[in-house]
């Protein structure tokens, strides 16, 4: 196997195609596609991101960025399904419709939200299901994300069970289904609608109006959308528009056939055999992600360098974070913050030495959940057809100098 | 008066809106390969999404390709033409194809 180049990084300008051949052999993961262009067009309260499309809008966070426990609005990622999202919400009559099987069906104005429920705060993880994709080869199918398809927000909202409680489920009640405002190019398509079991919710699932302090940014889903900390995000529904409630299980494309990994201990499979039967992609496993140095960074020869990252898992909570400085060989242990965010927000870390060798170096970094379950090598991540789930241990190239 | 003042002030605060009037989500115009069949390409698939959509699923191969087109015909109900199809799959196959 041969690794890729050390400063063999795919600068694509914006806009660019995530092309490139990859010299590894079959089926080896890589470290995801890193250091792409940001592009030079800022959408809206945004700043220039890393741009995948504009209809439907895929923009993707820098590495840089995941240095700070919170990731800022106008630098949080983007990802929409469908090509029509709407321009303009007023929020004077924007309603949040639950309906289906409840005693009363509910009509929730921004002002009943914010006044007559029960107000509640949480941070959480955003993670796309596909972040990292471009680690897997042969590629998998799906926009081939980098590192950056996540952030870390502080949400505030109501809990969700509040709503339904007030709406009261009538007897046999079993599934939800929650759908924003987004809509196809043509009526036949199906909605972004996604299934939710009641069992699956807890106290922590919220509809959210506010992200790190600020109204929600239209491209992050304004004026609401659905919180369910330690799951991927293709369930935290953007522009939250409607709840019903049933006793069965719909069949939808979206819940049947997108974001699902083999249903095997491995999640794993061959392009040439595919696993027959899927599961959603569901809980996020743990991870973590240098934000500081970036790769070809240059660090000062025989000067304090303090490396900087986030680790996060589905919930579980992150126990350590280890640093490798020879490639994976040994690891030393990083310094945590005190995890005052809670068990479902990005967990720092900082590593301080001194780079005493000129020239390139390798650091990696590890983290480990308190359920023991520690992040692989990438190589050992082993493929599955939608690219779901990387999480192989991160490594940025630098040089001393 | 300036009582009056006061009471408007509080009145519009919770129409604060942080952004106002209609947001639009800026064109890039993405670098996709021109060649036969490009006009099918262009037809059919810019309805629902940009070319970035194509560009940033990397090098596959024609099973894949063809794949995508026939999701976008089942599950999206893109009304694409059989002929139009098999065009938009050597195409894809060309210009974004691995190979295999």
């Amino acid at each position: 196997m041969k690794r890729r180049d050390f400063f063999k990084t795919a600068a694509l300008t914006a806009g660019a195609a995530a092309l490139g051949t990859s010299d590894l052999s079959a089926g080896e993961t890589q470290q995801p596609i890193d250091n792409r262009k940001i592009s030079d067009v800022a959408f809206p309260e945004k700043r220039p991101l890393i741009t995948y499309s504009d209809r439907p809008p895929l923009l993707e966070t820098p590495r840089e960025v995941f240095t700070s426990a919170l990731t800022p609005n106008d630098q949080f990622f983007v990802r929409w399904h469908m090509p029509d999202i709407p321009q303009y919400i007023d929020e004077k009559t924007f309603t949040i419709n639950v309906n289906g099987m409840v005693k009363n069906v509910l009509k929730i104005t921004l002002d009943q939200l914010k006044n007559d429920y029960e107000q509640v705060e949480v941070t959480a993880v955003l993670q796309c299901g596909g972040n990292s994709r471009s680690a897997f080869n042969p590629t998998a199918g799906g926009i081939q994300w980098g590192n950056g398809a996540m952030g870390c927000a502080h949400w505030k909202g109501v809990r969700l069970r509040d709503i339904l409680d007030r709406a009261g489920l009538k007897k046999g009640a079993e599934w939800l289904a929650v759908s924003g405002s987004e809509k196809a190019a043509y009526y036949e398509t199906p909605n972004f609608v996604r299934e939710l079991h009641l069992d699956e919710l807890d106290d922590h699932v919220i509809i959210a109006y506010q992200m790190n302090g600020e109204d929600l940014p239209y491209l992050n889903g304004f004026p609401v959308r659905l919180v369910i900390p330690g799951v991927y995000s293709d369930s935290w529904i953007k522009m939250l528009s409607n709840i019903t409630v049933t006793d069965k299980y719909k069949h939808l494309f979206f819940m049947d056939h997108a974001y699902r990994v083999p249903d095997n201990d491995c999640e794993c499979e061959t392009p040439e055999k595919p696993f027959p039967k899927t599961k959603p992609i569901y809980r996020m496993n743990v991870k973590s992600l240098i934000g500081y140095p970036v790769n070809g960074g240059k660090l000062t020869h025989k000067s304090h360098s303090v490396v900087r990252g986030v680790a996060w898992d589905g919930g579980a909570g992150i126990k350590e974070v280890q640093i490798s400085l020879d490639g994976g060989k040994t690891w030393d242990k990083a310094q945590l913050d005190d995890g005052s965010a809670g068990r479902y927000a990005y967990r720092t870390f900082r590593y301080s030495f001194k780079p005493m060798k000129l020239g390139k170096m390798s650091i990696m970094a590890k983290a480990i959940n308190k359920l023991g379950e520690e992040q692989p090598f990438a190589k050992d991540v082993k493929w599955n057809h939608g690219g779901y789930k990387f999480n192989g241990i991160d490594e940025v190239k630098v040089e001393v100098v | 008066m300036k009582k009056l003042f006061i009471i408007a002030l509080i009145a519009l605060t919770p129409l604060m809106a942080q952004v106002k009037g209609k947001i639009e989500v800026p064109y890039i115009a993405f670098p996709i390969k021109m060649g036969k069949g490009f006009d099918a390409v262009q037809a059919n698939c810019l309805m629902c999404h940009s070319f970035g959509y194509i560009i940033n699923q990397g090098r596959q191969s024609r099973k894949f390709w063809r794949g995508k087109i026939d999701k976008m015909i089942v599950h999206f109900k893109a009304p694409i033409s059989d002929k139009d199809a098999k065009i938009i799959e050597d195409y894809l196959t060309e210009h974004y194809g691995n190979g295999k």
